[in-house]
């Protein structure tokens, strides 16, 4: 296969193809040596988010479609942090307090894969055959902090996509009790967020790189040596803008609120959402499974 | 400015309008003529109250519907603005220049939020600025400030969080998503600054990995006491 021939007839479909594609890799090659390694794992995407037209959309067809789609991130989570925990690799290093940490998210992750399998009952999508491989994500404590936020980062922006997909008076009877599926998946959606946070937090620590520009929240798009595709934009853009996004409803809230506000603070002040393809396009990128 | 609603309404995108229609804002016009009324009410009977220390504030409601929604957001929001402003006009001791930083931000994230609902609730129908009473915060003591800090959060979480459902328009829910992980990320920050590991504990997150998810009713009597008015959620989202 001839990755010109399928790049000239993706020009066919998207003549702007090869803007986004060179754009993307010099944004790339601004990365250090870690995020090149990151960068190099996330070529598939890179290449499959640039032709966003021909890709990357919300389609689940119904709620039982979401909570499988919510119950396979959720794997996916909990297996990265099963495997860190248990990684020789990172025995020496994820210790202490870190070790706590990540235990404690794991223990969520887990939670949640149990929450959504309870849910869906007997129409529970299987677990992927061969498990989740992540490759070099446990080489060290600053790649596997690097995944980790990559993952929690998605998880928070896959969680806000669907929203808007569970009907707000869906309230099915599991485990004898009466559930609003809305309000859990809001519920994990901000535990999501809550874990992002304290993974951006260790990344500030010394055994991370004492990577102090990193904050809890999303500041622009920085990528932080994660793949810029998490905090790029999803399809369609207008509904799923990258995270530098300054716009919200129909005002620029730099300049649109009577005062001025640096672009920076408004983009952290609002995390933006992703569509289902491009998350799992994010997730393949990086994972096999 | 505060057209924001009826701006949207106007343009080519009329399949999901922001409002649902004039008989609704209408109402709510003249809901918000009941509750400035409400106040003016309280307000000329301060006279007669004798057991009342400070001047009644008033009563402000939030609405119905979907604004009731959005006067609530903006009620909170305002708060946590007014309190952030305090914590950085008026810093307390041995503040690490991390922890001013990210209180700016904070602050700064906050006023955005604020000043956003100001803007998207149409005039008549959003509620007033409302004055905050912070009387029980020792703004140069840091665990005060933290203290309340972490109260306002897990507070806007739980709100956000417990009004997803009630929100009619599906673009105000995106909304109320891309600001309440925001909170989120604030409430773990500023729970491991106060302890450190703490940024999802039990007291927040249960057994099932499920932030908390409040209603009106008991998110509003928390936020009670930091507020001058008498704030009456009853109607939102009905």
């Amino acid at each position: 296969m001839n990755l010109f021939n399928i790049i000239s007839e993706l020009e066919k479909v998207d003549p702007e193809i090869m803007d986004r594609l060179s754009h993307r890799r010099s944004a790339l090659s601004a990365l250090g040596s870690l995020g090149k390694k990151m960068a190099l794992a996330a070529a598939p995407i890179a290449i499959g988010s640039a032709f966003n037209k021909v890709l990357g959309q919300n389609n689940l067809a119904d709620t039982t479609a979401v909570l499988n789609y919510a119950l396979l991130l959720e794997r996916l989570e909990y297996s990265f942090y099963d495997q860190a925990l248990k990684a020789a690799t990172l025995t020496p290093t994820l210790t202490g307090a870190a070790r706590t940490a990540i235990e404690t998210i794991r223990g969520h992750e887990q939670a949640h894969v149990n929450l959504l399998k309870t849910a869906l009952g007997a129409a529970a999508a299987p677990e992927p055959a061969n498990g989740f491989d992540f490759g070099g994500a446990f080489a060290t404590y600053p790649t596997f902090l690097t995944f980790a936020q990559a993952f929690e980062d998605t998880g928070v922006r896959a969680y806000k996509g669907q929203a808007g997909n569970i009907p707000r008076d869906f309230s099915p009877t599991v485990g004898g009790a009466t559930v609003n599926v809305l309000t859990v998946a809001l519920q994990i959606h901000s535990v999501e967020a809550r874990h992002a946070a304290h993974i951006r937090y260790m990344r500030r620590g010394a055994a991370a790189g004492a990577q102090a520009n990193i904050m809890p929240w999303i500041v622009g798009k920085e990528s932080n040596g994660a793949p810029a595709a998490v905090y790029g934009a999803g399809n369609p853009v207008a509904t799923f803008p990258a995270e530098d996004n300054i716009m919200q409803a129909t005002l620029t809230l730099t300049t649109g609120l009577g005062a001025t506000y640096s672009a920076e603070d408004v983009s952290a002040a609002f995390d933006e959402a992703l569509d289902n393809t491009t998350v799992t396009n994010i997730a393949k990128s990086v994972v096999t499974f | 400015m505060s057209n924001l609603l009826k701006k949207e309404g106007e343009e080519a995108d009329l399949s999901t309008p922001l409002l649902v229609p004039i008989k609704r804002r209408s109402f709510f016009m003249y809901a918000g003529a009941t509750a400035g009324a409400t106040a003016l009410l309280l307000s000329g009977c301060d006279d007669d109250n004798e057991d009342d220390k400070t001047p009644a504030a008033g009563t402000v409601s939030l609405g119905m519907g979907d604004i009731g929604v959005l006067n609530y957001a903006y009620a909170l929001e305002q708060l946590e603005a007014a309190f952030y402003a305090q914590v950085i006009a008026t810093p307390y001791a041995n503040m690490s220049a991390d922890e001013k930083t990210a209180l700016t931000a904070i602050a700064k994230h906050e006023a955005i939020h604020r000043d956003f609902f100001k803007a998207a609730i149409p005039e008549a129908s959003r509620i007033p600025g409302l004055n905050p009473d912070f009387s029980s915060i020792t703004f140069t003591s840091r665990d005060s400030v933290l203290g309340a800090a972490k109260t306002f959060e897990d507070l806007g979480v739980a709100a956000y969080n417990g009004a997803g459902r009630l929100i009619q328009d599906p673009k105000y829910l995106l909304l109320a998503g891309k600001i309440v992980s925001v909170e989120a990320r604030h409430a773990a920050y500023i729970r491991d600054l106060i302890t450190p590991g703490s940024f999802s504990g039990s007291d927040v997150v249960d057994a099932n990995g499920l932030d908390q998810a409040l209603p009106v009713s008991t998110v509003l009597a928390a936020a009670q006491k930091y507020i001058k008015e008498t704030i009456n959620g009853d109607n939102v989202g009905k």
